[in-house]
């Protein structure tokens, strides 16, 4: 019992998740006030994680649950991410009319499923966390049901992500087979004894893995659905679910499969070469602004998984860095996607954006810089995240990786050039909608200081990183 | 022990003669009625050689949902138009060499399973497992469920409430302009609300319900 405190966070978001429910039920009309308890519920549990902090590695039900340096960090980047989600998209929410009682409650649930995962230490449990958080998104991928794109992003969605929960399943059920547990820790114990056996459940769970973050060459849903769902859902998928599918990569890699390294580093390494090239490149010809964000989060996803490949400690931490500072980016350039409002209807094209810059200079200045830092140019933040990652990728002589990520890079920042081009060079269009979202205008606002000042005080993001030590 | 295997071949005849009532008759209603007495009759047969939890699970899970659900489909075609006849005429079975493969492939995999079982005993020994045979299947998978995994128990729980708001979400659709039912309007309806006197103009008349 003494343990529960560890749990609380959990505990706490399901429980306020069946009240926001029956509060639903019986009090009509109250969309706008779940929306607001659900983003009080995040608050308490952030609060709650943050107090239940410990230097020690507490185990939970039969060591199936782990808290850690790793899990507790996840946990607050996947809350505080969360929080700004809905700060930012509270108005975009309720103007287009998704905004019910169950828009809140499967995002709190969705929520609840990344704490599991990112807690998860064993098999079953990791599994159930991962459904219980992409169950919510295929129904918010649909929300949007006058439209035809979003129900067929979230028919496409759900069908793609059973076949790869269906591969997944079956890697562990190999994994399970060959090693007599689905205990974590055990299975790195045995892992020798059918040690050409366990590689193939290896191949199927990074398989399952990479489809979750929409790696290459396991990609083709994310473009469809990116574009298809509500812009807030879009900003959902491209924030939330990455924190907890990138710890349950670290987890696997790390923990399981430490001993294998030799034959995960080369799948990784090919995932993060092609989903590197594969973003650059794709994203060249997009015409839409949401499936453009679509083609440089799977470029992104390449970049993290470039740190995780190279197994040292500093190559986990620089993906982490990562991580977080491609969450800051992107909310800032989707806060900028809820302000393009005229006459109640919302643009999402690259042409939309078009000599924004002569009716909108402070939006499109913050444009500018997440733009640049997405392009990873000096002294925006999305240049260190860059310059971390492959300086531990270097340091282990992986130059390869690091040239093709560098010649990468200078391709994608051409179409991110090319908006700033639009932004600034082009014929005006008419002028958007002056808006008071003050969510937005908070978010917009932090996150492109962050962007832009995080060269000032780099070190304060690196030592609470630095604290994650896996190996 | 004659009541037991009286009992038993009773169980197995109904079986057996309603599975192959499933694909025989020409009615699809009369078939998933014939399926729904099919699970009945093998959950009570599961009962009899002691796997009380199982055969349960089976009347909960597939009488109650699965064969409800062929049911709410079936009713949806169109029933009419089948014949009235109990069984088909002979010369339709063009599909049968196939399903005589496929049935053989099932009857071969059988024979491997229960000759593996008979022929090397020690490959399915529950010698080594520890269990207690005076408590109920029930009783012990109550024992693992709610107490070792609890967790995953109450998370499946939330999986499943995940899934029911979804279906709702995506499926419920409130339609302007319907006249919808209200008890406590119908009861609360006063007469100065619900009739009024008009003045009738000639050759004009008056309009109802505007």
């Amino acid at each position: 019992m003494a343990n529960i405190i560890f749990i609380l966070p959990e505990i706490f978001i399901s429980l306020s998740a069946m009240f926001l429910l029956i509060f639903g039920v019986f009090k009509k009309n109250s969309s706008a006030t779940v929306y607001i308890l659900a983003i009080i519920t995040l608050i308490i549990s952030l609060i709650l994680i943050i107090n239940s902090q410990t230097n020690h590695e507490i185990y939970l039900f039969n060591n199936s649950y782990k808290i850690d340096q790793l899990s507790n960090l996840m946990k607050i980047i996947a809350i505080i991410s969360g929080i700004f989600f809905m700060l930012s998209s509270y108005d975009y929410t309720k103007l287009t009319n998704l905004s019910n009682v169950e828009y809140s409650t499967l995002i709190l649930c969705s929520i609840l499923g990344m704490l599991v995962m990112i807690s998860s230490y064993d098999l079953i449990v990791f599994y159930i966390g991962l459904e219980l958080q992409s169950l919510p998104l295929y129904v918010l991928a649909a929300f949007n049901r006058n439209k035809i794109q979003s129900s067929e992003a979230g028919l496409k969605y759900f069908v793609l992500s059973a076949l790869s929960s269906g591969i997944l399943l079956y890697g562990c059920s190999l994994l399970y087979g060959f090693s007599g547990s689905t205990n974590f820790y055990t299975i790195s114990q045995n892992i020798y004894s059918h040690e050409t056996k366990n590689v193939f459940g290896l191949v199927f769970i990074l398989v399952g893995l990479a489809f979750k973050i929409s790696a290459v060459p396991f990609h083709m849903w994310a473009p469809d659905v990116y574009e298809g769902s509500p812009t807030s859902v879009t900003l959902f998928f491209a924030m939330v679910p990455k924190v907890a599918a990138l710890t349950v990569f670290i987890r696997f890699l790390y923990v399981p499969f430490v001993n294998l390294i030799d034959q995960w580093q080369a799948i990784i390494i090919f995932l993060s070469l092609s989903s590197m090239i594969f973003g650059a490149v794709a994203a060249i010809g997009q015409k839409n602004l949401k499936r453009l964000i679509a083609y440089s989060s799977i470029g992104h996803m390449g970049y993290a998984l470039a740190g995780l490949a190279v197994g040292t400690n500093s190559g986990i931490q620089n993906s982490i860095i990562y991580i977080c500072i491609y969450l800051i980016m992107n909310l800032g350039i989707f806060c900028c996607l809820f302000m393009m409002k005229r006459n109640g209807k919302f643009f999402d094209n690259l042409e939309d954006l078009s000599g924004l810059s002569k009716n909108h200079p402070v939006i499109s200045l913050s444009l500018l810089i997440l733009l640049f830092s997405l392009a990873g140019i000096p002294p925006m933040a999305g240049f260190f995240a860059k310059f971390y990652v492959f300086m531990s990728v270097i340091e282990k002589s992986m130059y390869f990786l690091a040239i093709v990520g560098l010649i990468s890079t200078v391709v994608s920042a051409f179409y991110y050039l090319k908006i700033i081009k639009i932004i600034y060079f082009d014929e005006p269009k008419e002028k958007y909608d002056n808006v008071n979202f003050i969510g937005v205008k908070i978010s917009l606002t932090l996150s492109t200081l962050l962007i832009l000042l995080y060269f000032v005080y780099p070190s304060g993001l690196i030592n609470l990183i630095s604290k994650i030590n896996i190996i | 022990m004659i009541a037991h295997s009286l009992f038993f071949y009773f169980f197995s005849f109904i079986a057996i003669v309603s599975s192959v009532m499933v694909i025989s008759s020409k009615n699809t209603v009369h078939s998933v009625f014939f399926l729904i007495l099919d699970f009945i009759s093998i959950s009570c047969l599961f009962i009899m050689v002691g796997a009380e939890f199982l055969g349960m699970i089976m009347l909960i899970v597939y009488v109650g949902a699965v064969a409800v659900l062929f049911l709410f489909v079936v009713m949806m075609l169109n029933v009419a138009q089948q014949g009235k006849e109990l069984f088909e005429n002979i010369n339709t079975y063009s599909h049968l060499p196939i399903g005589l493969i496929v049935g053989l492939i099932i009857f071969f995999e059988l024979i491997i399973v229960v000759s593996g079982w008979k022929y090397k005993p020690e490959l399915f020994s529950i010698d080594s497992l520890s269990l207690n045979q005076n408590i109920t299947n029930t009783h012990s998978i109550g024992n693992v469920l709610y107490t070792d995994y609890i967790h995953l128990f109450q998370l499946s729980g939330m999986i499943l409430l995940v899934a029911m708001i979804g279906a709702i979400v995506l499926t419920f659709k409130k339609k302007s302009g319907i006249k919808r039912q209200s008890y406590i309007e119908q009861i609360s309806r006063e007469k100065k609300s619900g009739v009024s006197l008009v003045e009738v103009e000639r050759n004009v008349g008056v309009k109802i319900d505007e």
